[in-house]
C-alpha cells in the first residue's frame, strides 16, 4: 500500500503539471466558448464553471488538513505538519477564490456582492479559521513541535466545528440557490455539466499540485532549520 | 557500565533514553541505573543534554525512545510521578500564595499523609517557618530555593532529580541543601551541577554528558567512597 | 477526587489573589455595555432588539480576554511545570482552570445583566435567561481556555487568541443571541437554540478535555 503510493507520488512533477495546464485550458475554452449561454442570469453564469469546483474541494484541502494534523498528533512526525500547513494554505486559496466568484456573481444576480446568507457565512467562517490557523502556525518556527502540535489541534477543531456551522447558519437563514448538480437528475443541461465536470478535475488537479508544491516548500524550510540547528549543536559542544 | 553493588535496588534505571528536538537528537541512547540512595552529579557543558534528560526523566518531556523506571514503577505512570521530587532552574511556586499555601496544595496532590505536621516539620527544616504567612512573592532568591526544596522533598520521594539546584543560593543554602537532600541516606539524588569543585562533598559519582551521549559513569562504583573520581 | 478539589480550589484562590485582572475584565465589560448603549441609543429609539447582541458580544470579549491570563500565571511561575510532574492528571489541571474561569465569568456576567436590567428597564434576571447564559458560557469558556494554553511560547498571543476563537464560537454566538431574544419575547421559541447551545457546549466541552493533554505536552 505505502510503496504503491510512494510509487503514484513520484510520479507528481510528470503527471500533476501537465494534467492540471490541459484540464484548466480545457475548462476555460468550455466555460468561454462551448458552454451555452445561460437565459436568466447571462454571461456571468460562467463562473459558475469556476466557483462550484473552488467550494467544493476547498472542503477536501481542509480534510487533508484535519487527516494531516491527527496524525501529526498521532505519529509526531513533523512530515504531517508540513502536510497540514500546505493543504490550509491551498484550501484558504480556494475558499477565497469561491468567495471572490461568488461576491462578482452576486452583484448582478442578487443586487448586492455579499448577503449574510447561511452558506455564505459559513464559507466566511472557514476562511476566517484557516487563516487563524496560517497565522497561529506562522508565528512558531517550522520545527516548533509545540506550536505545531496546538495548531494541529485548532484544525482539528476546526474541522469539528464546520457541522456545527452549518447547522447553526442554515438555521439563521437561507438565500443561496439550492444545490442543483448532486441530485439523481441534475437539473443542468448536458453541455453545462460536461465543462462543469471538467472544472472538477481542472481544480482537484490544481489542488493537488499546489499542496504538492506547498508541502514540498514547508518540508525544504522545516530541513532547513533542522540543518541550521544541527551545525549551532555541532559548533557549541 | 559496571556492575552495581549487590543488594541495593536500583532506585532510577533508565534503558537507550533519547529524545530529539527539532531535528537534533540532543538526548541519545543514554542508559543509567542508579542504586538506591546513590548521589549522582551530572556533568557536562551547556547544551550537552543534562536539562533535557532530567526533564525527561521528572515526565515533563516525553522520550522519542527508550524508556525509564523509578522506584521499580514504568515511567509514565502515577506512582512514579509520586516518587520523584524535582527541583528546578525557576523554584515552581505560587508566587501569590504564602509558602504555608504552596505547601498544603502540593501535599494534597501528593496525597501527603498527615500533611500540616510533615509541613511544619519541612518548613523548619528549611528555616521559613517564621515566615509561612508573607507571600511568596516578596521572599529572596534565596528564599525561593529554600522552599522550593521543601516543594520538592514534601512528599519524601525516592528520587530527587535537581537541575543546578546551587544556582542563586547563598553559601548558607547551599550547606542546608547538602545537609537536607544530599545528605539523607535513602534519598536518591540526580543532580546537574557546574559546581565541580563542590561535588566531591557529596556526590557517590558522577555521570557525563557530552553531546548527548553518555560518557562517563561512576554512578554505581563507590557507594561508600566519597572519593572525587576522575 | 481528592486531587480535583486540591486543584479546583487553588484555581479559585489564585482567581481570587489575582482579581485585579478579573476586575479589569468586569470594568470592560461595564464599559462595552455603557458605550453601545450610547451608541444605539442616538441610532434607534427601541434598544430591547439589539440588547441579545450586546450582551453576548461583550460576554465573549471579556471571556477571551480572561482566559488569555488563566495559564499565563502558572507559565510564568513555573508552577505549570510542577503540576504536570506530580500525579495529577492534565485533564485535572484542566477542569480546575476551566472551573475557576467560569465562576468568575458567571459572575461578569451577572454583574451585567443586573446593569443591562437597570440601563434598558427589561427583566433580564429569569431563570431562563440564567440557563441560556450558564450553558452559553460552559460552551465558550471549555474553548477559550483549551487555546489559551498557547502559553507563553506563541509571540503575539493576546491578539492570537481572539482570532482563532471567535470563530470557532460563531455557532455558539448564533444560538446565544436568537435564545436570548427569543427569552425577552423579541422572537418566537427558545427551544431550537436551547438546543443549539447546549450541542455547542457538549461538543466543546468533549474536544476541550481531551485534547487538553496533548496541548500540555512539551
Amino acid at each position: 500500500m505505502s510503496t504503491l503510493l510512494l510509487r503514484v507520488y513520484d510520479w507528481r512533477w510528470s503527471v500533476l503539471p501537465p494534467v492540471t495546464g490541459i484540464a484548466m485550458m480545457a475548462m476555460i475554452v468550455g466555460a468561454l466558448v462551448a458552454a451555452p449561454r445561460e437565459i436568466i442570469e447571462g454571461e456571468v453564469q460562467r463562473l459558475m464553471y469556476l466557483h462550484v469546483p473552488s467550494a467544493v474541494i476547498m472542503y477536501l484541502a481542509f480534510s487533508v488538513t484535519a487527516f494531516a494534523s491527527v496524525m501529526f498528533l498521532w505519529k509526531r512526525d513533523i512530515r504531517w505538519d508540513a502536510l497540514a500547513r500546505g493543504a490550509a494554505v491551498v484550501g484558504v486559496f480556494l475558499c477565497g477564490m469561491a468567495l471572490a466568484t461568488g461576491a462578482i456573481w452576486g452583484k448582478p444576480i442578487w443586487g448586492v456582492y455579499w448577503t449574510w446568507d447561511a452558506r455564505l457565512t459559513a464559507t466566511l467562517v472557514l476562511f476566517l479559521i484557516y487563516s487563524a490557523y496560517l497565522l497561529a502556525r506562522s508565528v512558531a518556527g517550522p520545527l516548533d513541535e509545540q506550536a505545531a502540535r496546538y495548531t494541529a489541534i485548532f484544525a482539528i477543531i476546526g474541522v469539528a466545528d464546520i457541522p456545527i456551522i452549518q447547522m447553526s447558519v442554515r438555521w439563521w437563514r437561507t438565500l443561496h440557490p439550492q444545490p442543483i448538480v448532486f441530485q439523481p437528475t441534475p437539473a443542468l443541461p448536458t453541455e453545462m455539466l460536461a465543462v462543469l465536470a471538467l472544472g472538477f478535475i481542472a481544480i482537484a488537479a490544481l489542488a493537488a499540485w499546489l499542496i504538492v508544491l506547498q508541502t514540498e516548500t514547508e518540508r525544504a524550510a522545516q530541513r532547513t532549520s533542522a540543518l541550521r540547528a544541527e551545525i549551532d549543536h555541532r559548533e557549541i559542544a | 557500565m559496571t556492575a552495581s553493588p549487590p543488594d541495593v535496588p536500583i532506585a532510577l534505571e533508565a534503558t537507550a533514553l533519547t529524545r530529539k528536538y527539532g531535528g537534533v537528537t540532543v538526548v541519545r541512547d543514554v542508559d543509567l541505573a542508579l542504586p538506591a540512595g546513590s548521589k549522582t552529579a551530572l556533568l557536562g557543558s551547556n547544551g550537552a543534554g543534562k536539562t533535557t534528560l532530567l526533564k525527561m526523566l521528572s515526565r515533563l518531556l516525553t522520550p522519542t525512545s527508550g524508556s525509564f523506571r523509578i522506584d521499580g514503577h514504568p515511567g509514565p505512570s502515577p506512582e512514579a510521578a509520586r516518587a520523584v521530587g524535582v527541583l528546578g532552574h525557576s523554584p515552581m511556586l505560587y508566587e501569590d500564595f504564602t509558602p504555608l499555601e504552596n505547601l498544603r496544595f502540593f501535599a494534597r496532590i501528593y496525597d501527603v499523609a498527615d500533611a500540616d505536621a510533615r509541613i511544619e516539620e519541612i518548613l523548619r527544616q528549611v528555616g521559613l517557618w517564621l515566615r509561612r504567612h508573607e507571600p511568596t512573592a516578596i521572599f529572596s532568591r534565596g528564599y525561593h530555593q529554600r522552599l522550593a526544596l521543601a516543594r520538592a522533598l514534601i512528599h519524601d520521594p525516592a528520587v530527587l532529580l535537581a537541575d543546578e539546584p546551587e544556582t542563586g543560593l547563598d553559601p548558607e543554602g547551599v550547606a542546608l541543601l547538602d545537609e537536607i537532600a544530599l545528605a539523607r541516606p535513602a534519598l536518591t539524588v540526580l543532580a546537574a551541577t557546574h559546581r565541580i569543585d563542590h561535588i566531591g562533598a557529596w556526590a557517590s559519582g558522577i555521570v557525563r554528558l557530552e553531546r548527548g551521549r553518555l560518557v562517563e559513569d561512576t554512578s554505581s562504583v563507590g557507594l561508600a567512597t566519597e572519593g572525587t573520581p576522575a | 477526587m481528592t486531587s480535583l478539589t486540591a486543584v479546583v480550589a487553588k484555581d479559585l484562590r489564585l482567581a481570587w489573589r489575582n482579581r485585579a485582572a478579573w476586575l479589569s475584565a468586569m470594568a470592560f465589560s461595564t464599559i462595552a455595555v455603557l458605550t453601545y448603549s450610547f451608541a444605539f441609543d442616538l441610532a434607534t429609539g427601541d434598544v430591547r432588539p439589539l440588547l441579545p447582541g450586546v450582551l453576548w458580544t461583550t460576554f465573549l470579549f471579556a471571556g477571551v480576554f480572561a482566559a488569555g491570563q488563566s495559564f499565563q500565571e502558572e507559565v510564568d511561575d513555573g508552577t505549570f511545570d510542577a503540576l504536570l510532574f506530580s500525579p495529577v492528571g492534565a485533564t485535572t489541571i484542566f477542569l480546575g482552570k476551566l472551573t475557576a474561569n467560569l465562576i468568575a465569568l458567571l459572575i461578569i456576567e451577572c454583574s451585567q445583566l443586573v446593569l443591562a436590567t437597570i440601563l434598558f428597564d427589561v427583566g433580564l434576571l429569569t431563570p431562563e435567561l440564567l440557563g441560556i447564559v450558564v450553558i452559553g458560557t460552559v460552551g465558550y469558556v471549555s474553548l477559550t481556555t483549551l487555546l489559551a494554553t498557547m502559553g507563553g511560547h506563541v509571540r503575539g498571543r493576546s491578539v492570537l487568541l481572539p482570532v482563532l476563537s471567535l470563530p470557532l464560537l460563531v455557532p455558539l454566538l448564533i444560538g446565544a443571541v436568537r435564545a436570548t431574544g427569543a427569552s425577552l419575547g423579541l422572537e418566537a421559541g427558545t427551544a431550537p437554540w436551547m438546543l443549539l447551545l447546549l450541542v455547542f457546549a457538549i461538543w466543546s466541552t468533549l474536544a476541550a478535555v481531551l485534547l487538553f493533554p496533548i496541548a500540555a505536552e512539551q
